[in-house]
Parts: structure tokens; sequence; C-alpha cells
């Protein structure tokens, strides 16, 4: 019986090559969509799943009310590592984590690399397994490090790198005592190299301060000890241990980091990344199912043509229950075929994806888990295109079939059209949202920075920079290199630093107001191109007292209420240790952080504070590569050793807008591939209705029908099905943008023309789609098809 | 072997009710042939269905060998159909994607004779039916009288102990319709019980016994000497 199903499936589908085409094909793109998709759910899912003790692992939050409004953060000061290892008996290990990127040298190789600042403690709490070395001392002295496979082979090729010395800046050596496994795609951690803390701490980047939040800790508590009794443990650590009166501290579990990371104004963890998760899932399932629905349309409508062999199989004893399984078999050997394809797309995709949602993930083949699930998605999906289809096929009366009385006049019957408008409700809605997304992106991306971006370049300060810097500033400018020069806390593309350390006269005291930091040593306004619209900039040179001097922006001067800001002071620290900061400028508003909110009070200090980077201006005299060529030659003179590394702001701001690009493109090939699989459908319904109603079109065309009136009444019934998806989709479209819309403080609103936009090119594509056949039959000769009745 | 009382059948639409069989009987015996004739909407098909448990009647009894078999349900109409009864469709009704082998084969299929038995059944009514050499064919590369013979040998291959043929020569020329009709009558000969629902005075002579029908009821019968 089996066999006898298997043959008619398959000659069935060499017989009508491009019923099969179509219904392979939008199987094949909407599982393999799907499945990518699923992929990428899966990696958001695992993320720091992986770890043996996870269910005891916590990252260690702060919680505080600022300007009124609760905040929760994962950056602690430094010292609370060691007082909750000491005091607290909830804790069976805590360590801490902070960035540090140092040029590497190994013989002639030189590069620079990140890694973390940790603890031994970090390698028995993760499971980040040591090829070589023993992760219970790997980090014990001050000059070990343990490197990654990835840098252990850019540094040593095929060598192995255990006991080798890589040569850390110009003054220190280190020996590797591990080399890790390089860590899984599926981790929030990204380093290539751990150093031990002893060693921050012996170049000055350790402190007992409280208020000093600048790295992570993550604890590992006690087996039996739960989350609720270690968190009333630790809530009150820093009011314990300093004069910060105003913070709470809490755990963070391991299974939340990745996807539940936002916090509500309770404090309680509400949402996060899960969003986006849900969503694409959503999507996932949608569009599958749009595929699904493909294969009920056209293997219903070509009903007529398999009835006769339902009836016989009736009339031969067959009941229905058999020919359910045998119309089952045959959707479910469709998906197989279709599966088969669909793998081919993932792996011809899978690169492309990866690009678009910046991940590295990949077909595990080797796993016999990831084929059980594979063939669980194929027979599912094929289970479910073909539910509908095996009801209603076998669902027919031989007496009706055989005598030839049955007729599937129309391939639009109600449950088909129904499938049809679930198509293009789900097509339409992505199609609006996709011109919502791009025009809210064009219309961040279009928001005045506050500063001019071309030619405008910066490098971290490394090696002898610092100490070279005048003449280093000096020469840029005298050589042509550079316009203007800027050493700077940052690179104004991003916020490094904030504070709500500051009081001036009239501060209501009761109150937290947190403040960006931005440091200069002068000359910003001209090496950035900001406007200072009140005052004049920091300048050491004709201004001696300028090292405590303070630029604001006028986010900062309305929240501080001054009414005349310059020559007002004021203090930073705590009594009896203040800074004295005097203000000398207004900045016009510039966008340090996310070009999506409002711009945020900032304090830009002079010379007497902390720099990380050098901005300078190119000279657009020169070409970039002259003023590039020259730069390069002065930053070699004074900090030899060191590759010349520069990134320009202007690449530096597009990327502000990743994220969001990335959602654009998504969404739009999302909505690509909807429309496409609908409109394969749509293509075929539309060849099958042509064909069940050639007579009526012969006749109509004896009677003096023209061929644009054929057509219109072959489309007409389909466009009137895509408007209904359109008024069902609109709504929808609204409200999901509309709620995705209120997660940016600058934002566009919704406009009617996007819904008009995407009804006619709706209407359009589909009118395309069905009119192609509607063409074709109403162009055949009549006689023919009168004839052929 | 078959005997229907007062049978009834109804079409019902939202205006009009049809009156498809009024109150029939008939009686038919094993080993008979008989033709039903009449005009078209009669009844004829309506009939031939209802014997065939292809259809339920709204009323009336219907006894096949001995057994009440009106109010069957699908499951256990199936059941007797495929192993007593073997129908003949006017057009023919094979499987296109099937073989003329895989045609034939199919009601063995679906009563669960084994592989084996079924290539030795199937190879033995091609034979008689000589259409041996077309058995992988397909149907639509053969002639009409070739199809018929197919969809004979289809009806047959279970060893059915009634026929039930659907004007079977309605599609065929006169000598196609002599073969099939001459086939008919061999297997009537040995033993097969054979209900016909024709318009041809021509076929109806080879059955029996011819019932005419007029308005879902039994106007005449003639007896064929």
């Amino acid at each position: 019986m089996l066999k006898n199903y298997l043959k008619i499936t398959w000659r069935n589908l060499l017989r009508h090559k491009a019923f099969s085409f179509i219904n392979i094909i939008g199987l094949a793109i909407g599982m393999s969509s799907a499945a990518l998709i699923l992929f990428w759910v899966q990696n958001e899912m695992s993320y720091d799943q992986f770890h043996t003790k996870k269910d005891r692992l916590y990252q260690v939050y702060n919680r505080s009310v600022f300007d009124g409004k609760l905040w929760c953060w994962g950056t602690t000061p430094k010292v609370m590592s060691k007082t909750l290892k000491q005091d607290y008996s909830q804790i069976e290990e805590v360590t801490h984590t902070t960035n540090g990127n140092f040029l590497f040298t190994v013989g002639e190789k030189h590069l620079n690399a990140d890694g973390n600042f940790t603890d031994s403690g970090f390698l028995t709490m993760f499971s980040f397994p040591l090829i070589s070395g023993n992760p219970n001392t790997a980090l014990n002295n001050i000059n070990d490090i343990v490197i990654t496979q990835k840098l252990s082979k850019k540094l040593f090729g095929n060598d192995h790198a255990m006991g080798k010395v890589i040569k850390i800046d110009s003054n220190a050596y280190f020996t590797v005592t591990g080399v890790m496994k390089d860590l899984p795609n599926n981790t929030q951690f990204k380093f290539e190299y751990l150093m031990p803390w002893s060693y921050l701490k012996k170049i000055g980047g350790d402190d007992g301060n409280w208020s000093n939040n600048s790295c992570q800790t993550w604890a590992l508590l006690k087996p039996n000890v739960t989350e609720a009794v270690a968190n009333k443990s630790i809530i009150n650590i820093t009011r314990t241990h300093s004069n910060v009166k105003d913070i709470d501290v809490f755990l963070h579990p391991a299974s939340k980091w990745r996807l539940y990371s936002n916090f509500d104004q309770k404090g309680k963890v509400s949402a996060g990344r899960i969003a986006v998760v849900k969503t694409f899932s959503m999507i996932a399932i949608l569009i599958l199912l749009i595929a699904c629905i493909n294969f009920m349309n056209l293997s219903t409508a070509r009903s007529e043509k398999r009835a006769r062999e339902v009836g016989i199989r009736k009339v031969a004893g067959a009941l229905r229950g058999s020919l359910i399984f045998q119309f089952l078999g045959e959707s479910i050997l469709i998906a197989l075929i279709a599966g088969v394809l669909a793998l081919l797309i993932i792996q011809l995709s899978m690169s492309g994806f990866n690009l678009l949602t910046d991940k590295q993930l990949y077909v595990p083949y080797g796993n016999p888990f990831f084929w059980l699930i594979a063939l669980g998605f194929i027979i599912t999906t094929g289970a479910v295109s073909g539910s509908y289809p095996a009801l209603y096929l076998s669902s027919f009366k031989p007496v009706s079939v055989l005598k030839g009385t049955f007729k599937a006049a129309n391939a639009l019957i109600t449950p088909r059209k129904l499938l049809v408008v679930v198509q293009f409700t789900f097509a339409v809605v992505l199609i609006i949202c996709t011109i919502i997304i791009r025009q809210q992106l064009k219309y961040a991306q279009e928001r005045d920075s506050g500063y001019k971006k071309d030619n405008l370049v910066y490098v971290m300060m490394t090696g002898d920079m610092d100490k070279h810097y005048r003449l280093i500033k000096s020469e840029l400018v005298s050589s042509g290199a550079a316009n203007a020069v800027s050493k700077t806390s940052a690179p104004i593309t991003q916020g490094w630093s904030d504070s709500w350390d500051f009081l001036w006269a009239g501060k209501d005291v009761s109150k937290k107001i947190d403040f960006n930091i931005f440091n200069t040593d002068g000359e910003l306004a001209k090496t950035m191109g900001l406007k200072i619209i009140e005052g004049r900039d920091i300048d050491i040179k004709n201004y001696p007292t300028d090292s405590t001097a303070v630029l604001l922006n006028e986010a900062a001067v309305k929240i501080m209420g001054f009414k005349s800001p310059i020559g007002q002071v004021i203090k930073r620290g705590e009594a009896p240790n203040f800074t004295s900061l005097h203000v000398v400028g207004i900045v016009r508003d510039f966008i340090l952080q996310s070009p999506f909110e409002p711009i945020k009070a900032m304090i830009i200090q002079g010379p007497k504070s902390w720099f990380n980077v050098i901005h300078f201006r190119l000279n657009d005299a020169n070409s970039t590569t002259e003023s590039l060529n020259r730069a390069e030659k002065i930053f070699k003179k004074y900090n030899p050793g060191y590759p010349f590394e520069y990134n320009f702001i202007d690449q530096d701001y597009a990327k502000k807008f990743g994220d969001e690009q990335r959602t654009q493109t998504l969404a739009s090939l999302f909505a690509g591939l909807t429309i496409i699989i609908s409109c394969l459908g749509l293509f075929g319904l539309a060849a099958y209705m042509a064909q069940n109603r050639i007579k009526e079109i012969g006749v109509r065309k004896v009677l003096g029908a023209s061929v644009a009136g054929v057509t219109t009444l072959l489309s007409k019934d389909f466009l009137k099905l895509v408007m209904i998806s359109f008024v069902i989709a609109s709504p929808i479209a609204w409200i999901a943008m509309d709620k995705w819309l209120q997660g940016y403080n600058y934002r566009i609103s919704i406009s009617i023309w996007v819904f008009v936009m995407a009804a006619l090119l709706t209407i359009v594509i589909s009118l395309i789609t069905v009119s192609f056949q509607a063409v074709k039959a109403a162009l055949a000769n009549p006689v023919k098809s009168l004839r052929s009745e | 072997m078959i005997k229907i009382t007062d049978l009834e059948k109804f079409y019902r639409t939202e205006e009009v009710e049809t009156i498809a069989l009024n109150k029939l009987s008939i009686e038919v015996k094993r080993g008979e042939f008989v033709a039903i004739m009449g005009p078209s909407g009669c009844g004829k098909s309506t009939l031939l269905n209802i014997l065939g448990m292809l259809d339920d009647p709204d009323g009336g009894s219907y006894v096949f060998n001995g057994v009440e078999v009106a109010h069957f349900n699908e499951r256990k109409r199936a059941d007797l159909r495929k192993h007593n009864i073997g129908f003949v469709f006017q057009s023919f009704n094979l499987i296109d994607e099937l073989t003329v082998f895989e045609n034939v084969e199919l009601p063995l299929i679906y009563t669960g004779v084994p592989s084996s038995e079924r290539v030795k059944r199937v190879e033995e009514v091609l034979d008689k039916m000589q259409i041996m050499h077309s058995r992988n064919h397909y149907p639509q590369h053969l002639s009409g009288g070739q199809q018929q013979r197919v969809a004979i040998a289809r009806a047959v291959v279970n060893k059915p102990k009634l026929i039930l043929a659907d004007e079977p020569t309605g599609n065929l020329d006169s000598s196609n319709g002599n073969d099939v009709m001459e086939l008919l009558t061999d297997l009537n000969e040995h033993g097969t019980t054979i209900i016909m629902v024709t318009h041809s005075e021509h076929d109806a002579r080879y059955s029996h016994r011819i019932i005419r029908l007029l308005d879902g009821q039994t106007v005449m019968e003639n007896i064929m000497i």
C-alpha cells in the first residue's frame, strides 16, 4: 500500500511539474527562512547556558533612583568582589572582570588585542575550558596570562604557546600559563586573553572607591542558597561599607543575563531582548505557515484532478482514514524534498545571514540531535501543509466524482480565500513595518549631530603618546596633516563616563542628577566643529586657570538652572575634598550617545583630568591619504613599536545605527520573502482558476468580451482579497509600529502615506502576478477552449 | 441476492425536492444479468449507486445476501463492497498516474491480498482480458476499448459476486462496445451477477431481464428469451 502511495506521489510530482515546482520552492523558501531564524533564536536562548554552574551563577547589580526614576546597572565598584568574598557566607566564589587593551609583541609580530583582567575564580566559576594549563593556578602570578586558541594562533602560529613569553605594551613581559578553547558563539563574554587582577593593581587600575562603578562582579552561590536569601543578605553592602547610602545591591541570575536585562520601576526584571526573540520566533512561524498555506491552496485548487482517484480508491474499498494517510504521506514526502532543498539554501545563505545578524551561526551537521529536530520540523511542516488538503480531498463522494458531475468551478472557494487573506495580511504588515522602520532610521540619521563628522579622525592613546602629546600635536599641525588637534577622554561618538558627583549654587541636594563626562585639553570646538554659543573654548595657553575650566552643554545649563552660566563654580567630589571647576563656555548640544535619545546634560572638563583618545581634523588642503601618511610618520616617530591605528568619526557614527539598520534589512528581507512565497501561491491559484473557468472565458469571448474585460474579470476576485488583507493588516501594523517607536524618544509620527504606499505596492505586485495568468487565459482561442469541454 | 423494498431517495436543494427513487422494489437473483433502462433522470444511476453502497437510501430496505445493509455505516459498507462488488463505469475511471497493472491491482491492495498473490491474480485477469501486453502502459496511451477492458479487469480481479456496470459502452464505438458486452456476458456465464444501467437497447439484449424505470419507479419488466 505504502509503495503504491509513494509511486503515485512521485508520478504526480513529475507529471505536474509547474505545480510541484511552486510547491517545493515555496515550501523550501519558507522552511529555510524559518530555520535560519530559528537558528538565531536558538543561539539567543542558549547564551551563557553552557556553564555547568549556571544555576548558581549571578552578576552583581546596583539599583538606585536618579531624577525620580529607578535605574539598575551591572557595573560595580572594584572593591565589591573582595568584600563579598570576605563577608558573605552564602557566596562560594566571586570574581570580577574589566576590559584591557594592550599591544602584544612576539618577535616581530605586533598586534592589539582585547581582553579582561580577572582572577583565577573566573576559570573555575565559568565553563571556559583550558586546553592546556591549570585553571586553579593559571592566573596566580602577576605576569601570568591565559590566551585563547585564536590569539595563540595569531601570535605563535602552530607552535605550542604554553610557557612562551609575550611582551605587553613596551614595558611588561607575560608568560602564557593557559590556552583556552575559543569562546563559543553564544556567550556575552568577549576576550582574547585573561590577565591577573594583580597586574591591574600594579599599573594603578584598581581602587577601593565605592562610588566608582567600573567593573563587572560575578558571584557563585553555595549550593542550596536561593537568590532571594542571598539578595536579602547583600542588599546593604554599599551602605555598610561606604558613605553611599542610596544604592541597593542585588543578584541577576545567569538564566536572565541575555534575554531579560530590563528592569521595571519596582526593580523587577521585566523584559529585554526576549521581545526581539519572541517577534522573530513569531515571524519564523508565520513565514512557514504562509508556505504551508500555499501548499494547501494549490493542493485543494487542483482537487478536480485528484477527485477521480479518490472516487476510484473509495469504490475499491479505501476508507477515508487511509486516504487521509495517503495525502498526508504525500505532503510529508514533498516537505522532505523541500527540506533537502531548504538545507541547501540555508548552507548557501548562512554567511550572508551571519553578516546581517552579526552572529557566527553554523549548521551542526555532526550533531544527531540536529537531524532529529530537522526531521521533526520537516514532518510537522508536511503534516500541517497536508492537513487541510487531506481532509478536503478525502471527503469527496465517489458518486459525484465518478459520474463526472464533480466540478471545482472556481479556484477561489471560501477556505482558500481565507488562506490568501491570511498570507497577504502578513505580507502587508511586514511591508508597512519595513517602510516605517526605514523612515525612522532616516529620520535619526538626518538628525543634526552637532559637530562635523567628515575629515575627523581619532586614535587611541597607547605607549608614549601621552608623554609626547605636545610634540605630536604641534607637528600634526605644522606638517599640514591636521588643522586642529584635541586630546579627549573618549571618542566623540561614545560616552565613557558619567557622574552625579557635582554641586552648584541652587542645586536641590535631595536629587541625584547624572551628567555625561567628557574631557578635553582644549581646541575642542575647533577640532570637532562644535559651536560655542556663549563664552569660549578651554584654552590653557592663554588662560592658565583653565586646567579646572569646564564647558557645559545647553542641556546641562538648563538642568542646573543657570541664568548666566559663565563664571559659575561647580564643585566635584565629597567635602572637604572638593575640586572647584569654573564654567568658561557653553557648547551647543551635540550627540554623544544614542541619536534616538534626547541629549543628556554634559560637563566637559579641562586639562586637569584623564585622557584616552587623540582627535584630529584632517587638513582638507591635502588628500585624506596624504594627511594620514603625514600623521602616521609623526605617530611612528613619537610612539615607535606601535602600529598607527586610526578611526574615522563618520564611520563610527554610522555604527550607532547598526541595530536599526539590521532590523530594517531583516524586515525588508522577511517582507520580500513573504511576498515572494505568497505570490508563488497566488500565481498557482490564478493558473488553476483560469483553467477551471476556461469554458466561461470562451463563451464570454464568443459573445464579444474583450481581452481587457476578461483579464479584469479574472483579476478582480484576487484584488478584492488583497484589499481585505490590507484593511486587516493596517491596524495591526499601526499598533505594532507605534509600540516599536515608543522605544525611541526621538521618533517619527506614523503618516497615512505609509499605508497608501503599502497598499499600492501590494496591489501592483499581486496584479502583476495574477494578470499574467489572466491575460494568458483571455488571449486563448475560444474555439479551442470550447471544444475541449 | 439483492432485494430492495420500497426504496426511497430524495435530492434536496434550497428550493426544490426531487424524488429520485419512489418506493422502488426490485429483486435480483444470484447469477442473473439485469439491465436497467429509462430516460435521463429516471433514477437509474441513483439506484446503481445505492446497490453499490456508494450512496444511502432515504427510506426502505436493501437486503444484500440476506443482510439488511440500508443503514450500514461507511466502514461496513466499504468492507462489504470491496469483497463483493465490482464496478464498471462509462468513463472508465482509471487512475492516470498508475499503469494498467497497478490500476488492476488496486482493489487487491485494499482487500489486503499479499504481494505475490496480487501479481498472480492481476496477470491472470489481464491475460483473460487480453491486455497482458499493455500491462506497463499508462491509461492515456490506450484506446477507449482497451481502457474499458482494464476497468473490467479491475472490477473482476477480486472475484466479486456482483458487477455493477453504469453504461459500460457509452464511450465506445460499436465494435469495442460489443467486445465489452461479450466480456460481461462471459463473466455472467461463469456465475457473476451483473446489473447494468444502459441507454442502449442493443446492449440490453445481452441481459436476462430489463427493468424499465420512470420517475423513480418500475414501469415495466421484460424477460429476455
